[in-house]
């Protein structure tokens, strides 16, 4: 197989599983399960980038995009679900 | 020879994208952050092929901060437990 | 057969071998029944497959800066990767009712 043939696979299998990540991320019920899936959709992004050689963008997207990001929305989600499941005893030592 | 390594790249990238069946499944969120820890170091072999492939060497960064990402994300989500001892 | 020959040859060897280690981390993250052969099978398979996958790039781009860079960026997953496995098995063997639903 030659060099383009073999990209234009690599791509569409990248896309493919990107538009299914990013279905399954929004469509997701739970909080915490939406983030684990906002994570892998970022470290996907960033794979596209990185195929689309803008190394440089990818590096902002797995920085900031995945890993802030998703740390932070982590502790929303936790945050959450503890104030959903016991709302009265949110402030005890 | 670079073709050998696209070739790679991609078995990766289908193995990457069997161990997403495992994020979206995964019975407890340890599963889950597991599989991501799992996407995070296969992604890093596939960005080294390639930026060896593409000929674009910044990849091998991109590549340091996905290690980053994944030791961030992970402290990130075992934090919660950490925090109840100490309360 | 020339050097080149040889040293591209031995770093096909080694690619593929990594690979397979993720496909078999891959197949026992699929595969095995409950959370703690599952955190085995993953980090053994992943760290190995990584090392070996780099062993191969430094066979087929046989230069000092980025053998070292590689090394370097090996040994950072590999130290990530065992703190991260020992947090997720220790929270889990703690693990309290809501984590584990």
């Amino acid at each position: 197989m030659s060099q383009s043939t073999l990209l234009i696979v690599f791509d569409g299998v990248l896309l493919v599983t990107l538009l299914a990540l990013a279905a399954a991320a929004v469509l997701s019920p739970e909080p915490r399960r939406a983030v684990m899936l906002f994570i892998a959709f970022g470290l996907w992004l960033a794979l596209i980038w990185a195929r689309l050689q803008a190394p440089d963008v990818a590096l902002a997207e797995a920085a900031i995009g995945a890993g802030l990001g998703g740390a932070l929305m982590l502790a929303a989600a936790r945050r959450a679900a503890r104030s959903a499941a016991s709302p009265d005893r949110e402030r005890q030592p | 020879m670079p073709e050998f390594l696209l070739v790679m790249a991609l078995v990766l990238l289908l193995t990457m994208s069997a161990g997403l069946v495992r994020v979206v499944i995964g019975p407890t969120p340890a599963d889950r952050m597991m599989a991501a820890q799992l996407l995070g170091t296969s992604g890093i072999a596939v960005l080294l092929l390639l930026g060896l492939a593409l000929e674009v060497p910044a990849l091998l960064d991109v590549a340091l901060i996905f290690a980053l990402l994944a030791a961030v994300s992970v402290a990130a989500f075992t934090r919660r437990r950490a925090g109840a001892d100490q309360a | 057969m020339s050097t080149e020959t040889i040293l591209h040859l031995s770093a096909a060897v080694c690619v593929t071998l990594g690979a397979t280690f993720f496909l078999a981390g891959t197949i026992g993250l699929l595969r095995l029944p409950d959370l703690f052969s599952r955190l085995h099978a993953l980090t053994k398979a992943d760290n190995l497959g990584l090392g070996l996958v780099m062993l191969g790039l430094i066979l087929y781009q046989p230069d000092l800066f980025y053998a070292v860079k590689l090394i370097l960026l090996w040994v950072v997953v590999m130290v990530s990767g065992a703190t991260g496995a020992h947090l997720i098995a220790k929270r889990a063997l703690r693990g309290d009712g809501e984590d584990m639903t």
